[in-house]
């Protein structure tokens, strides 16, 4: 009978490598709770423009007045901001050099492997600790071809790009989007500015690392990428937290702008602790003949709301959304994405994986909106869901939005566990029972991990950990 | 979360508002406007008065539309219609649910263990059949161990007129329902299913055809609640939407836990032939249980540019083809026609549509 059928034990999600605290000794912590005050000090501290604080201001309102929709998701309720410091900062300036990095935050860095990578594959680096950027680099030959990365506080007091980051801030992900996008404005603090001239390929990747160490903390940096028409580029965002029993919070914004004939792809490896609420906005808006990749493999978090988006606003645009999720005991993940396709012939392909498993759950949720003038506009979405026993969840909710005629629309999800007849039909092809269990859940890990850049396809079989040998019952 | 207050406000005078109707059990971005439809309908006119209701058993049945739309029919039907089925027998005359224009019919029926029965629903049959004003049908169906039941929905209601037809049904082990919906147009269809497949090896199939045209809106939501082991669900929507259409469709497999062995299917294939259509799917498995399956595929595009140049070769224009996937719709309802009244809904609009021979 059914209930006899056997499982695929798939071991959780190792974060050992993540959990480990450093003092806080010594560092600038602001009080708990969000008030004008505290947004005022921040902005102070950072000397921006009169125009930033007044958007902070005005963010801050739109906080307290805005409302959570009561039909949303997973339940944020523990989440008090109350509790919450928004701005926590090491003392150390950033640095260039990684002999200039405080030595127990070089030690984090270095644990989690990124002067390593930084040395062997990436163009250049960031790494936020807490609320501060506290190293930042990029390789010389980069910088001659006229590639900007720095941080957004450090473009905005340059002559050059303040009118720049004015132009571009906080308008693809406007302060009214939602009520913890009102929150991000009015406390955002580091993050990255990326401007990549017309014509320019990026040979490697950049990547942003951001670490949030405090207890009780909130981490709200604000990513603005500016890819010129013709241009190429491949960042990389990673972050981790250890874990704590107060609840963390991250409510990051990231802003893509595409131009015309650009390519833009955006990986993300998100192994957040178990405490943390990850409240994030990410959205690109795209040109003629441009280009968005995304991946995304989201492992941590107690609970996530993460649904990048894509604003198709050119003909001939094309997008695609790779993604993983993995929820195990005690984590709610409502992840998924959003497509909106209004230029003609422009092509989206989603492919999402999740597993579920301990009790956790995984929310897919999408949207394909096509509008009355993307004439020819082609769109796929695929959903797979494994459940790897009973007690945990796994829930698609696609949504579709079709306004035009000449469109093609196609989805398809399915959710359950390892089908016995495949196991089965490997079987009669010489596997063994675990062999053939274990083909297939790597087979189902596989077409997100070979999109991601080596060394975090194979962080990403780290933690995921495909145990399979001896776990079969 | 705080839900919602869905008490019915009052509207304009002799009319009432009802507010998130048809809402799927999982929610969407509320600015994608997919999650619910709001309606107006004729404030409740009579007070005082004693009606005959249905059984109390049929309050728990879950019906699609929600409860607002439940009662609101409850207030509105000059009484209600209840029928037994009785134990093994297998009833020939199909029950007759017939509504015209302004009509509203609260209808229960009980299938007793290893009956069999065939339930009618027409909508848009009778003497003011073409007139303005809102209809509805409230059908709630408990089918025991082993019954069977065939439901027929035909709708067509007039241009100016708006329709609710909200239904509950509940399987009991071994009891199977199969459900054939012709939604052929009005100016608002609003059409609720849930079915509650609470036995073990209970099964529905569901086959939804649906043609609108003009502004005409369509609102589906139909639920499958899959509690018992072994159950199945077969879902399957082929629909045409010209002109300025809107049609939202919400289904929902809803994998509880505890169903396993449970398997639960749903596609969906949409034609759009109209610049101005709007056409909005939100299909949704929610699955609390591992030893099950879900799956679901959507197509949502046009006649094919390979599909028209080869019924070209054939001698038929663009306009030929379109027309012939619509008039498919029409003479399938006809085929399936299960008593006159169907008939009469579907002959009712189909005339200009089909050729003699159909």
């Amino acid at each position: 009978m059914s209930e006899e059928r056997k499982r695929t034990e798939v071991a959780d999600v190792d974060r050992s490598l993540y959990d480990f605290t450093k003092s806080e000794e010594g560092y600038e912590r602001y009080a708990d709770g969000l008030t004008p005050e505290i947004v005022r000090a921040i902005s102070e501290k950072k000397d921006e423009p009169e125009w930033m604080l007044e958007m902070r201001l005005r963010a801050l309102d739109l906080y307290h007045a805005r409302e959570m929709a009561p039909n949303w998701g997973p339940s944020i309720a523990g989440l008090d901001l109350d509790h919450i410091s928004t701005y926590v900062s090491p003392k150390t300036k950033q640095a260039k050099s990684w002999d200039d990095v405080p030595e127990d935050i070089k030690d984090t860095f270095e644990r989690l492997g990124i002067p390593e990578a930084e040395r062997e594959s990436l163009a250049g680096v960031g790494a936020q600790y807490d609320s501060e950027i506290v190293y930042h680099n990029m390789r010389e030959e980069v910088s001659e071809q006229g590639v900007i990365y720095t941080t957004i506080e450090d473009a905005l007091h340059d002559p050059q790009w303040e009118p720049v980051v004015h132009e571009y801030f906080g308008t693809l992900i406007p302060p009214t989007d939602h009520k913890f996008a009102a929150l991000h404005y009015a406390v955002w603090s580091g993050g990255s500015f990326v401007y990549v001239p017309a014509g320019v390929t990026l040979p490697y990747p950049l990547q942003s690392y951001f670490r949030l160490n405090a207890a009780g903390a909130g981490q709200f940096e604000h990513t603005l990428i500016i890819v010129e028409p013709g241009a190429d580029l491949h960042f990389i965002e990673g972050c981790s937290a250890p874990k704590y029993y107060e609840a963390n919070l991250h409510a990051g914004a990231v802003e893509l702008f595409v131009k015309d004939g650009a390519r833009l792809r955006y990986s993300t490896i998100e192994n957040w602790s178990k405490n943390m609420y990850n409240l994030n906005t990410k959205r690109a808006t795209i040109g003629a003949d441009a280009k968005m990749e995304w991946v995304s493999g989201s492992f941590g978090s107690h609970v996530s709301y993460l649904y990048p988006t894509t604003i198709m606003a050119g003909d001939r645009g094309t997008c695609e959304f790779t993604g993983i999720t993995f929820a195990g005991a005690t984590q709610d993940l409502d992840t998924g994405c959003k497509v909106i396709m209004n230029g003609a012939d422009t092509t989206a392909s989603v492919s999402t994986k999740s597993i579920s498993k301990d009790g956790g759950v995984n929310t897919f949720r999408s949207s394909v909106v096509i509008g009355r003038h993307a004439d020819r506009a082609r769109c796929s979405v695929s959903c797979q869901s494994l459940m790897l026993d009973d007690i945990s969840r796994s829930d698609t909710i696609p949504a579709m939005d079709v306004r035009n005629a000449t469109a093609q629309v196609g989805h398809e999800a399915t959710i359950g566990r390892i089908a016995d007849d495949t196991v089965l039909y490997l079987m009669s092809r010489g596997c063994s029972e675990a062999e053939a269990r274990t083909l297939v859940v790597n087979g189902f890990a596989n077409p997100v991990s070979k999109e991601l850049p080596m060394e975090y396809a194979v962080e990403m079989n780290n933690l995921i950990k495909l145990e399979m040998e001896g776990a079969i019952g | 979360m705080a839900e919602k207050d869905l008490t019915p406000e009052a509207g304009a005078e002799g009319e009432l508002t009802l507010e998130r109707v048809n809402v799927a059990p999982a929610q969407t971005w509320n600015r994608l406007r997919t999650n619910d439809i709001t309606l107006t309908v004729p404030a409740p006119s009579r007070k005082g008065d004693v009606y005959f209701s249905l059984p109390r058993l049929f309050e728990g049945v879950e019906c699609g539309m929600g409860r607002a739309v439940t009662d609101w029919v409850e207030s509105q039907a000059k009484g209600a219609r209840y029928v037994e089925v009785p134990r093994g027998e297998r009833r020939e005359e199909p029950i007759v649910v017939t509504v015209g224009a302004g009509e509203v019919a609260d209808t229960g029926v009980m299938v007793r263990a290893g009956a069999e029965a065939t339930i009618v629903v027409a909508a848009g049959a009778g003497e003011k059949g073409g007139e303005a004003g809102t209809s509805a049908s409230l059908l709630r169906v408990i089918a025991e161990a082993g019954a069977r039941v065939h439901l027929h929905e035909y709708v067509s209601a007039g241009a100016d007129r708006q329709h609710l037809e909200s239904v509950g049904i509940s399987l009991d082990r071994d009891a199977r329902v199969d459900v054939r919906q012709y939604l052929l147009g009005g100016g608002t269809v609003a059409l609720g299913l849930a079915c509650d497949l609470a036995g073990e090896r209970a099964r529905v199939d569901l086959g939804c055809r649906y043609h609108a045209a003009d502004t005409e809106v369509l609102d589906v939501n139909e639920v499958v609640r899959q509690r018992g082991r072994s159950t199945r669900c077969e879902l399957s929507y082929n629909g045409v939407l010209e002109d300025a259409a809107k049609k939202s469709l919400r289904t929902t497999i809803d994998l509880v836990h505890g169903a396993k062995g449970a398997q639960g299917n749903e596609a969906e294939t949409v034609l759009v032939l109209g610049d101005d259509v709007v056409n909005k799917t939100l299909p949704t498995i929610l699955c609390d249980e591992d030893d099950v399956a879900g799956n679901h595929g959507a197509t949502i595009g046009s006649v094919s540019p390979e599909q028209l140049a080869f019924l070209a070769s054939r001698g038929l224009s663009r306009e030929d083809a379109e027309r012939l996937f619509v008039q498919a719709v029409y003479e399938d309802a006809l085929m399936h026609a299960p008593c006159p009244e169907a008939c009469a809904v579907v002959e009712a609009v189909a005339d200009s549509l089909l050729d003699e021979e159909a």
